[in-house]
């Protein structure tokens, strides 16, 4: 790595730094608005009559009587430490909440990813093979219906038949060996039927290109031009596709996970929401957008690993 | 596709948005029963010619419910939809035409909130602000606005120095006038296809919100909310969440076929 390629990653890692803070703002901005006092709610929790006095000295006490921005400064640096607020409903560190439930929902949106890649990838090639025949029309089909479906009716439906009726899988997923795979399955066939049109419009325009020509020319065979390389070829927009959906993923993780009760960070905020545990839901937030925002930059700077071209192209430009 | 093919699907998607439009606005003189009239006698029954949907597990007969939700989904997400369309167009535009610290002010909040996974945002919006529809709204306003913000700005500083534009300033043109009448006619048919395409995603947040209790509460006739509150009777009475999840799939589709036929035209405008 050379000075300029140094000057661009800290330039990157600025704007990361920069958007990461605008995020722990807005989240502090939410519940700084929002209409429930905290005092009252954490003394609320415990029973019993509390005087205005009480709340008043508590509020003192927890640096709520001071200016907003103060009050961010102090939880901003907390955040720094590690300390993101004590959870109102179980009294334990939010960060300990979030560290048992995180594992489940990342093992439950990789298997989805990697599901999603395996399902989209081959059959997005194969419909722009075979542009505008039956495979494709079946596909445009398929797709167009699993687009539209919403991801709780999916999972109902598929709960009803693949659980109830057919008796495959556990209606509940927690602790069960084989829990993971409807939540998976769910996920995944919502998020593939928009990938599989991606990449069918992705393959589409680089089957346009000349060095195909070429490559027929020279009596390759389809297949290893397909998957060997356009796939090359088309790897960058598709990793990005990938990073974007990451996100779709995440919040649709929150709606799976409560339908079929896998005790992932998703059902952990919405399970929040309902207690009106303020410290849990926000540091949810910021942790969400957080690993979002990493995993895109990784890809970001994936691109050059992927793609020569652009390795070379940054060299040259500067 | 052909171009009278894709005359022949607008027109066709078109009429039946606006059928679906009509059915909902007007949906309280279709309605066979009342859809909040609670009936221990018939609870939970199948379908039926009395009940086309069945009953759910209060005895209400979940067609007319359906049909009362229609009209709950389909205001909120053309509410929803007509707030974003034109806040994000108006930051957009001011964004682009002006620069300066207006134009990174925005843009620094455009980043800041596309940084959040779009459901997650309007799921912490929603559960901060407290359940309701009101607030479900605003959290998806919240998601959706920068989209518009974003496409406009950009169409905006692709116009700015256009030659007819310049033109227009020479001749004294003063500014509010160059915005309206050069700038917006210009730029505002992306942004309308953006918002075709939004309505049926918006439909599918709303319900997604509901269904987790964050958007519309019981006993409101809404799609999402009758089937998360269907959801302990999946195994004796399905068609209590089947109907609901039908409707919404299928108006969900409808609104998505329409917003491509639009995208699909204008696209065929531009060559």
């Amino acid at each position: 790595m050379n000075i300029r390629q140094g000057k661009y990653y800290i330039k990157k890692a600025g704007s990361f730094l920069a958007v990461l803070i605008g995020i722990t703002f807005l989240s502090f901005l939410l519940s700084y608005l929002s209409p429930g006092d905290p005092v009252e709610i954490m003394m609320k929790k415990k029973g019993g009559m509390v005087s205005e006095e009480v709340i008043q000295q508590k509020r003192e006490e927890l640096g709520l009587d001071q200016p907003m921005m103060i009050q961010y400064m102090k939880w901003l640096s907390g955040i720094a430490k590690g300390n993101f607020g004590i959870s109102y409903k179980s009294n334990k560190p939010v960060l300990t909440e979030i560290k048992k439930c995180l594992p489940y929902t990342i093992r439950l949106t990789l298997l989805s990813m990697i599901l999603t890649v395996l399902i989209s990838t081959p059959l997005g090639i194969l419909c722009a093979k075979y542009k505008d025949r039956l495979l494709d029309h079946l596909m445009r089909f398929i797709t167009c219906i699993f687009s539209s479906l919403p991801s709780f009716f999916l999972a109902l439906m598929l709960m009803y038949f693949l659980s109830l009726k057919l008796k495959l899988f556990p209606v509940i997923a927690k602790g069960n060996k084989n829990g993971i795979v409807m939540p998976a399955l769910v996920l995944s066939l919502t998020l593939a039927s928009w990938y599989i049109r991606q990449v069918r419009a992705i393959v589409l325009k680089e089957l346009e290109k000349e060095y195909i020509d070429g490559l027929l020319a020279r009596g390759v065979s389809e297949r290893k031009i397909l998957f060997h390389h356009v796939l090359r070829n088309c790897l960058t927009p598709l990793v990005t596709l990938l990073g974007i959906s990451f996100g779709t993923m995440l919040g649709g993780s929150t709606i799976v996970e409560s339908i079929f009760t896998w005790p992932g960070v998703g059902k952990m905020a919405v399970d929040a929401i309902t207690s009106r545990d303020y410290p849990v839901i926000q540091g949810y937030v910021v942790w969400m957008a957080g690993i979002f925002l990493l995993l895109n930059m990784l890809v970001e700077c994936s691109y050059s690993l992927m793609d020569p071209r652009i390795r070379r192209g940054k060299e040259k430009m500067e | 596709m052909k171009g009278w093919e894709l005359g022949m699907k607008r027109k066709i998607m078109s009429g039946m948005v606006i059928l679906i439009i009509l059915a909902a606005h007007f949906c309280r003189y279709m309605l066979p029963y009342d859809p909040f009239k609670t009936n221990m006698a018939e609870a939970a029954l199948p379908p039926s010619s009395s009940h086309w949907f069945g009953t759910d597990n209060l005895g209400r007969d979940v067609f007319s419910r359906v049909l009362q939700g229609s009209q709950t989904s389909l205001y909120a997400a053309l509410c929803v939809v007509a707030v974003v369309f034109l806040t994000g167009t108006l930051l957009g535009v001011a964004a682009g035409y002006l620069g300066g610290w207006p134009d990174a002010v925005i843009g620094k909040v455009i980043v800041i909130f596309q940084a959040f996974p779009g459901f997650i945002l309007a799921v912490a919006v929603a559960g901060m602000l407290g359940a309701g529809m009101t607030n479900g709204m605003i959290s998806l306003c919240a998601v959706y606005w920068t989209t518009y913000a974003k496409l406009a700005r950009s169409l905006v500083l692709q116009m700015k120095d256009i030659t007819y534009i310049q033109a227009a300033k020479l001749c004294g043109a003063n500014r509010r006038s160059i915005i309206i009448r050069y700038i917006l006619p210009n730029v505002i048919s992306p942004l309308v296809v953006t918002a075709a395409l939004d309505v049926g995603s918006v439909i599918l947040s709303m319900a997604g919100l509901s269904f987790l209790g964050l958007g519309a509460q019981r006993p409101t006739a809404e799609w999402g909310v009758m089937m998360s509150e269907a959801r302990n009777y999946i195994q004796t009475a399905p068609w209590i969440i089947f109907f609901p999840g039908l409707a919404l799939f299928l108006v969900v589709t409808v609104f998505n076929l329409f917003g491509d036929s639009v995208r699909d035209g204008l696209e065929k405008k531009n060559g």
